[in-house]
């Protein structure tokens, strides 16, 4: 069991509108520019803290695998975009599992979608013919209950979850009781003469994640519990903009919920999920394992590498997800990964050239 | 006036400043009203001031109405507002377009409620989205495949009561994939007083959901941008500085006045506290402060 700690946010506050920062909106005469609206990648650019800090050289090439992997004792793998796409299997991955685990390593898997909890997790490895067991699952889910439970949270408190199903299983299995989630989806607001919104007083944190069941009712429940309860903490999953629902098209993802709170509340939340480093923390202290003996493998740089450079271990960026060699490699970007390669399958293709 | 807004308004500052301004510019919302009802003092504070002289038009973030629509509830509440006096977000959003060219052959998506859509209708653009859209939701199964309309060109973010998951998705959508697609917000305030009992979520809320999936910045036309000032100099042909702003919200109100450069009133009516003004963490003065509308005006006589 962790000791408490409190784990500072790693985002800054909001940034101020684009109206306050420009004064282009001064006379009707003048034709605005229609692409004012910058693209602004703040999130990246606001949670770099490890990274930004000493200057990283060019991402490698990965040319010897085995070289990588006989120099580490644990791979973390993230899941959309490096085991599987939606509901597919990404090729390779099965024999490439063996493989490591054949060489002693250890394997876990952690990924930020909350919608499942690590046994229903466990089971989409097992449909999908992997055998990984539920203890080496960690989604983001499984984090907020363990988060938690690190820092004591009451069990006579209550959890609002503006989140799904594996947020809701996870807290069960931790002992915490809830409120809200996908059920809180099917209640309306009518803002009409007289109408109150009463909530919980006894709510004592509030966990937002992914929701695709999300609305008003929901937002102003958890706004007036971290408003009105003292002490009401602000808990976000994760904080990705877009995620992989299927494997055809990019979908809305957990950071479009937790804006919408910190919209609201005008207050910053306690990140548990990547690139937050709890998760990382957790591991080595559960299995005793040094970080420097860690491989981080995912696909996405804002998260997945960053959670590695913050966990200050190596980190290996596979292109099979959502980050093409051109965003890499692009001087927008600024964080490099050690390596990268085209898919986790290339640790049994690519060896050191033998003579 | 002395200390920067960190003391009340006296009778005397009152009168100086009634003297000074020939158009008060008001908020609605913790201003005027709460939720459907008028506050205390209002009618007989605006008819106080109008018997001397002076002009006033109101300024609201307000989306969920048109100008129209607010002419209908002044009326209701038994104060003739004529809808020329009135400029919304909502407003602001159609007129943004109008002014930057939008083609009327591309379509406009709407987060947000009724006051939008009509006043897009208004200066001739068609609008999809809007309410209807919230009761639309997506289907669970891994090969279900989101359709979006590629000839939409701007997406306007507002106030969305009816707001969910499809309507987050085909924003993102829109203005991921639809090259050239503006993101519109009318105004990111994080609450408001939409009923007359509590605070409620703001447009603010359905803004950063969108931001944050897109990763892009909107372009935001209502209060604190000054985008809306530029309708009223055009109207009243003044200096700014005989104008005032007054309003219950620091960071969109009374910012509003310090951008555009007239005189600001904060009234505690609404959604800003004493203490939250006088916070050592709280940067946005106005020039000076009062109860509300009915107290303002009562200085004035003392």
């Amino acid at each position: 069991m962790l000791t408490s700690r409190v784990i500072s946010p790693s985002f800054l506050p909001l940034p101020p509108t684009a109206s306050t920062s420009s004064s282009s909106f001064s006379s009707l005469r003048t034709i605005l520019s229609p692409f004012l609206a910058k693209t602004q990648l703040s999130y990246t650019r606001t949670s770099r803290m490890a990274s930004s800090l000493t200057a990283r050289t060019a991402a490698n090439k990965l040319e010897n695998a085995d070289e990588l992997i006989d120099s580490v004792e644990t791979f973390i793998f993230d899941c959309d975009g490096v085991i599987w796409k939606g509901d597919k299997l990404i090729e390779g991955v099965p024999e490439t599992l063996d493989m490591l685990r054949s060489k002693g390593k250890r394997l876990v898997f952690v990924t930020n979608n909350s919608t499942k909890s690590r046994k229903q997790y466990g089971k989409k490895f097992e449909t999908l013919g992997l055998s990984v067991n539920e203890e080496e699952i960690f989604a983001s889910s499984f984090a907020a209950a363990a988060y938690l439970q690190s820092i004591d949270f009451p069990k006579d408190k209550k959890v609002y979850v503006i989140g799904e199903d594996g947020i809701l299983k996870e807290l069960e299995l931790a002992g915490f009781q809830y409120l809200g989630g996908p059920t809180d989806g099917d209640k309306k607001i009518e803002l009409k003469p007289g109408f109150l919104m009463e909530h919980d007083h006894n709510v004592g944190a509030v966990v937002v994640g992914f929701d695709r069941y999300f609305n008003y009712y929901k937002i102003q429940y958890g706004t007036l519990c971290i408003r009105e309860n003292p002490g009401c903490l602000f808990i976000a999953t994760n904080r990705d903009a877009v995620t992989h629902l299927t494997d055809a098209q990019e979908w809305a993802g957990g950071g479009s919920m937790v804006g919408a709170i910190r919209g609201s509340t005008q207050k910053e939340p306690l990140v548990v999920g990547k690139p937050s480093t709890f998760m990382m923390d957790y591991l080595s202290n559960k299995f005793g394992i040094s970080k420097s003996q860690i491989c981080m493998v995912g696909d996405r740089l804002d998260t997945d590498i960053l959670f590695g450079q913050n966990g200050g271990c190596k980190t290996l960026l596979v292109l099979s997800g959502v980050t093409s060699l051109e965003t890499l490699q692009s001087p927008d970007n600024s964080i490099q990964p050690d390596f990268y390669t085209s898919k986790i399958a290339d640790f049994l293709s690519l060896k050191a050239a033998t003579v | 006036m002395a200390n920067g807004g960190r003391e009340a308004l006296t009778p005397q500052a009152a009168r100086s400043l009634v003297d000074s301004v020939d158009v008060f510019i008001f908020d609605c919302d913790g201003v005027i009203w709460k939720g459907d009802k008028l506050i205390e003092g209002v009618s007989e504070a605006l008819h106080t001031l109008r018997s001397l002289g002076k002009k006033f038009v109101f300024l609201t973030n307000n989306s969920r109405k048109s100008r129209k629509q607010y002419a209908k509830k002044f009326s209701k509440l038994g104060m003739e507002i004529n809808e020329d006096e009135i400029f919304t977000s909502s407003f602001a959003a159609a007129m943004y377009l109008k002014l930057n060219n939008f083609p009327t052959d591309k379509k406009v998506y709407v987060v947000g409620e009724e006051g939008i859509k009509e006043e897009l209708k208004l200066v001739g653009y068609e609008s999809i989205g809007g309410p209807e859209d919230g009761k639309k939701s997506i289907q669970l199964e891994s090969s279900f495949f989101f359709d979006h309309d590629k000839s939409v060109g701007a997406v306007v973010v507002g106030l969305d009561q009816h707001f969910n998951y499809y309507k987050l998705q085909y924003a993102n959508l829109c203005i991921r994939e639809n090259p050239g697609c503006l993101f519109i917000a009318t105004n990111r305030d994080s609450t408001g007083n939409l009923t007359s009992l509590q605070e409620w979520p703001g447009a603010g809320c359905m803004v950063s959901a969108v931001s944050c999936s897109v990763q892009k910045e909107p372009v935001v036309v209502g209060k604190p941008s000054t985008f809306l000032m530029d309708f009223l100099l055009e109207r009243f042909r003044i200096d700014v500085s005989r104008m005032c702003m007054v309003g219950d919200r620091l960071d969109t109100d009374i910012l509003f006045g310090h951008n555009a450069g007239c005189k600001t009133l904060l009234v505690l009516s609404g959604v800003t506290t004493l203490p939250a003004l006088l916070d050592p963490s709280n940067s946005i003065h106005p020039d000076s402060y009062a109860n509300d509308m009915s107290h303002f005006v009562q200085l004035l006589s003392q």
